[in-house]
């Protein structure tokens, strides 16, 4: 099996950061263990459309990811194989997918590949596999197959990047622009401790992004994870953690790095939630979404001026994006104020509907204006600098550092680092 | 976020998208002469499909279900107020029209129409 994470355009103005992506790896790891299966994401290598293969596989995150994924499956039609798809964006954008290739799953793919690839070589895979809203036992999670990934492309400067990972699915919330529940259920499904324990501990990486949409979502949970990973010494980035000093004192043990805070106004409340994670030692990455209803241009650059006063470590800019199955999507389409259905588009930077309280124009001002102005006097590449400097120090003090590869100073994402250019997307 | 029992008068499970077990709250009013059914999303107690991606599919399921003509009813989807401090949970009301281009399929209706469907 050819396996294929299909390249996206980054952002321009941004820094070039290519993680190790999550779900071919996942999804690798419920493949039966005859299949053999090579892997290419196409963000850090081209794809070799003559290797030669029985079968090829989209695995897709993003909704900007999926008319490449239809492009690439031209490309084997061409040459006579058949492509399957799954992943999130072929979920959400599923009515399309299945016009491009041969067979669509849908749904979670633990317990469910050995069916599959046995229809495949008895000469029968059906046009779908459609498993939505049918979540297998979260037990049955296993390891991800990282053994996949071709390390050195997921380097920058000798400096392996993070690997990804998840204690938990689904999300019991049901956030305004988010299609987490839709597709992973509207319930908190954690994985045993014992079960991650065992997957983080294996891999060779001391430092994570925790990937779940919200650790915040069972406090008891919460605490045993925390108390279970502390000893593993990993370092690690996650979304939000419980507003509650003890979770958050057992979340720096546990190696709690920085995390996603989402700032959504300038009221102290955030301004307190900021500094009690730095007081335990914890950095923070603002996200912060621009071109809701109850934003003016004015409220939005009160925002970004606010942000200087909560000193954040990094701040993350987004555009409201419809992206479908979210209530927003839902709302903008009744409303009808969605102007650009081209996936392409779907990338957070880019205003795709109108707004209610500015032009797009304006949205697409002030976005520029956010970046512009929080990183002015420090790039978005030194402040991370920054942040990687703590978590090495921390490292060195518990003896878990690893020197950085001498064989890859000179190389970023598999490039030969140009010395005289930043490490920003053009 | 729970969406208040007044919204409906009875849940509607419906097949969404991809066979999804879905769920949403209807009502089903008559005045002078015309039927208005009033679907209402539930958010978190809805399993499946948005009201609004199923669309004309869950229109067609709840007219068979309750032996309605989709062609002589007024299709209506309520976004209802959930209590929460957000903007975007506020309450709403749209006529669909299925027939129309996707600029005009949708129609919101005023305070006063609405009032007047819903208590016939």
């Amino acid at each position: 099996m050819k396996l294929i994470y299909p390249k996206w355009k980054k952002l321009p103005g941004q820094t070039t950061f290519n993680l190790p992506p999550h779900g071919p790896v996942a999804f690798a790891g419920t493949l039966p263990e005859y299949v053999d299966v090579s892997f290419t994401d196409e963000n850090v290598e081209a794809i070799d459309f003559e290797e030669d293969c029985d079968i090829v596989a989209l695995s897709m995150m993003l909704s900007t990811q999926v008319k490449r994924g239809w492009e690439i499956a031209e490309e084997y039609h061409k040459r006579g194989k058949l492509v399957m798809a799954g992943g999130i964006s072929s979920m959400l954008h599923a009515e399309e997918m299945v016009q491009h290739v041969d067979s669509l799953f849908l749904g979670e793919s633990e317990g469910r590949m050995d069916d599959v690839m046995q229809d495949f070589l008895q000469g029968r895979l059906k046009k779908v596999y459609n498993f939505m809203g049918q979540l297998p036992p979260i037990e049955s999670v296993g390891k991800c197959r990282r053994d996949l990934y071709k390390r050195h492309l997921y380097n920058h400067k000798g400096v392996q990047m993070v690997d990804l990972f998840h204690a938990s699915r689904g999300c019991r919330f049901s956030c305004y622009p988010c299609a987490v529940s839709y597709l992973g259920g509207r319930k908190f499904r954690p994985r045993p401790i014992d079960k991650v324990v065992e997957d983080m501990a294996s891999i060779d990486n001391n430092r994570l992004f925790i990937v779940d949409n919200s650790l915040a979502q069972n406090k008891e949970w919460e605490k045993e994870l925390f108390r279970a990973i502390a000893p593993l010494k990993k370092k690690w980035i996650s979304h939000t953690i419980e507003d509650d000093d003890e979770v958050l004192s057992l979340a720096y043990d546990a190696g709690a790095w920085y995390v996603y805070q989402a700032v959504y106004d300038t009221s102290d409340y955030i301004k307190e939630r900021v500094k009690r994670y730095h007081d335990h030692g914890i950095g923070v990455e603002g996200t912060i979404l621009l071109g809701l209803d109850n934003q003016s241009e004015d409220d939005c650059k009160r925002l970004i001026d606010f942000l200087g006063e909560i000193d954040l470590d990094l701040a993350e800019f987004t555009i409201l994006t419809p992206f479908p199955h979210t209530k927003t999507y839902d709302d903008l389409l009744r409303q009808g104020r969605i102007f650009d259905f081209d996936w392409n588009h779907y990338n957070a930077g880019q205003v795709v509907f109108q707004p209610k309280q500015m032009t797009p124009e304006a949205l697409q001002n002030v976005y520029d204006y956010a970046w512009k102005s929080f990183y002015k006097d420090e790039t978005q590449e030194q402040k991370m600098f920054n942040l990687f400097c703590k978590v090495a120090l921390r490292e060195m003090q518990e003896g878990t550092y690893r020197q950085r590869d001498r064989k890859l100073m000179n190389q970023s994402f598999g490039h030969r680092v140009d010395r005289t250019k930043r490490n920003v997307n053009l | 976020m729970k969406v208040p029992k007044e919204y409906y008068d009875e849940l509607f499970p419906f097949q969404g998208q991809w066979d999804m077990p879905s769920m949403c709250g209807l009502k089903i009013r008559h005045h002078e002469g015309h039927t208005y059914v009033i679907v209402t999303e539930l958010y978190q107690e809805n399993p499946g499909t948005s009201i609004t991606y199923a669309g004309r599919a869950l229109a067609e399921q709840v007219c068979k279900a309750k032996g309605l003509d989709i062609s002589q009813i007024t299709y209506i989807e309520c976004a209802p107020d959930t209590n929460s401090k957000l903007s975007f949970y506020d309450e709403e009301y749209f006529e669909v029209d299925f027939n129309a281009d996707p600029q005009h399929k949708y129609r919101q209706l005023p305070a006063d129409e609405i009032k007047r469907i819903l208590e016939a």
